[in-house]
């Protein structure tokens, strides 16, 4: 057994086109992009200059637009930890207490957004809150609260809030979906102890379901926080960071700045910096949440 | 539960449900409304006179159908490859025995904290030099890198389940190591690899900001494009804009609805175990 187990020929074989395909796309391109980041080059392939750490000293020192890309990604974060991730595991409980076909049929539903591509998704969203032929102020109208009616992604005071509403909309199925998986792995018999002992209702729920699902729910904090960081597609589509940079992100500044700016080098200082917050933040989120995880 | 709670609960879903989907609602009907009919003041709107010749448009001039060949192509491979890849490196890192193995782990499971978003510039400048741009192993060869990192931390959880018993009474019946990972190993973790599959595919088929960075031939894109199409030339004409849209979302629901009960077998699979 020791002797299959050691076979360096199947070890190799088994190991280097991965580790081969993921040097070419992901290692590589980092030393690359930390190269670019210490030149002043203005597009990939162009003769450029050694600036030394200019780009990152302007970065981090004189650009208020990577500050306000990192608060929004901040924001949104604290947007789906705080919103979309209670809903979701209010409507894993109420869905698993559900039970039978209708169980089956809602958890199907609730996941349709999640399958539908980003730029039908962003195309979709930027005519439903159109200003004049969208269907959330159409609906406002005729609810009567016409005098809300709003540019919602034009105006810079509600565009990032209506970009959160977008992405909580497309991704709340993914995030049901995990809560409910976590659900089903807590056995029954500790809910029965529980009532037995006069717990019911919300504080059953509260004291049981919330702390078992705390593993659960630590990956999905650390998700959501990388998700937020990530952010792309749905921006650069809709608003495009802006009005007003209210909506930038990292990945839409480092893109529009490498392919509209010219600003290649700086760009790339952005993507470096870009995977330096995001190792933090998955690391410091771990670290976190880690520490209160209930074991069971 | 009381079966008038249990009433009260359906319905509330039902309710939540039909405010969920209302958008995509919205955008079936008004794929069969006219572009003057868009102003008016209802919310949705009984088409009086539904124009099919939006669904022509979209299909003819979206491309639907080259896109679509071209995203089945790129996907299925892209599929392909990372099962292949994720199976036996998730199996090297969980039953073979070798040095550098913490080592490599760490670095393939870095793939998924690291966004596609930041390594895009350099790949764009990799690409162009080794020419791959512009080519379907352009899309195929990043999908794959992207996907074999969540791949293989999915099988690395899964394969840790399975007894080596298995292996072992394999071994005393002559098979040798490829045998055990591709007949042997490759069945038992169907579950798990079907929830490779299926986040592989959803992840791919949808793709859109890789694709229109390294493609520039039309004869390659992939159907998010169809959509794109229609933003220049057909910038008014929202009846066939939405019309593409709704039939750029049909393939994916289709194929969730057939697998939907795999995706949530998977993930459960997954959150028990991790």
């Amino acid at each position: 057994m020791q002797k299959v187990f050691n076979n360096k020929m199947a070890i190799f074989l088994f190991v280097f086109p991965g580790i081969l395909l993921f040097s070419l796309t992901f290692l590589v391109p980092i030393v690359l992009s930390a190269y670019y980041s210490f030149r002043d080059t203005l597009s990939p392939g162009t003769p450029s200059a050694f600036i030394g750490f200019a780009n990152y000293t302007e970065l981090l020192f004189h650009d208020s637009r990577f500050w306000l890309a990192l608060r929004n990604a901040v924001l949104l974060g604290l947007g789906f930890i705080l919103i979309q991730h209670p809903i979701a595991i209010f409507f894993a409980i109420m869905l698993d207490r559900l039970g039978g076909k209708a169980e089956k049929w809602f958890r199907t539903i609730f996941f349709i957004p999640c399958v539908i591509s980003v730029v039908v998704i962003s195309k979709m969203w930027l005519s439903l809150l159109d200003p004049t032929f969208g269907a959330f102020n159409k609906m406002l109208d005729s609810l009567g609260l016409g005098f809300l009616k709003h540019a919602w992604l034009g105006d810079s005071s509600t565009a990032l809030i209506s970009m959160l509403f977008i992405l909580i909309w497309a991704g709340f199925g993914w995030g049901l979906l995990f809560y409910y998986a976590g659900l089903k792995g807590i056995p029954d018999d500790l809910y029965e102890a529980a009532s037995l002992d006069g717990a019911s209702g919300f504080r059953l729920h509260w004291r049981i379901t919330v702390p078992l699902l705390s593993p659960v729910i630590t990956v999905q904090i650390t998700l959501a926080m990388i998700t937020a960081l990530k952010q792309m597609e749905t921006v650069f589509l809709t608003t495009n960071g802006g009005p007003g940079d209210s909506t930038q992100f990292l990945a839409v500044y480092l893109y529009n700045k490498a392919f509209s700016a010219s600003q290649y080098g700086y760009a790339n200082a952005i993507s470096i910096l870009f995977i330096i917050v995001c190792l933090l933040a998955t690391y410091l989120s771990n670290k976190l949440t880690r520490s209160d995880a209930t074991e069971f | 539960m009381t079966k008038s709670t249990k009433t009260i609960l359906w319905v509330f879903f039902l309710i939540v449900a039909l405010v969920q989907l209302f958008p995509l609602i919205w955008l079936i009907d008004f794929s069969f409304l006219s572009s003057n009919e868009f102003y008016s003041s209802s919310v949705l709107k009984w088409p009086s006179d539904p124009q099919w010749q939006n669904y022509i448009n979209a299909w003819v001039d979206g491309k639907f159908l080259r896109y679509f060949i071209n995203s089945v192509l790129v996907t299925s491979v892209t599929i392909l490859l990372t099962v292949i890849l994720s199976l036996t490196l998730g199996y090297a890192f969980t039953r073979m025995q070798w040095k550098l193995r913490p080592i490599f782990f760490t670095i393939i499971l870095l793939g998924i904290m690291i966004p596609i978003h930041a390594t895009l510039l350099p790949n764009f400048a990799i690409f162009k030099a080794l020419g791959l741009t512009d080519s379907y192993l352009g899309l195929i060869l990043p999908y794959t890198a992207v996907s074999v990192p969540l791949g293989t931390f999915i099988l690395t959880g899964f394969m840790r389940s399975i007894p080596k018993a298995m292996e072992e009474s394999a071994v005393v019946d002559g098979a040798n190591i490829y045998r055990i990972v591709f007949q042997i190993i490759a069945p038992l973790t169907a579950p798990a690899l079907v929830t490779v599959i299926v986040t592989t595919f959803l992840n791919c088929w949808n793709e859109f900001i890789m694709a229109s960075t390294f493609l520039s031939k039309d004869a390659l894109k992939t159907l998010p494009f169809s959509v794109m199409n229609f933003a220049g030339q057909y910038s008014s004409d929202y009846g066939s804009q939405f019309a593409v849209m709704v039939l750029t979302s049909i393939p994916a629901i289709v194929i969730y609805a057939l697998f939907n009960e795999q995706i949530t077998k998977g993930v459960t699979a997954g959150a028990v175990k991790g």
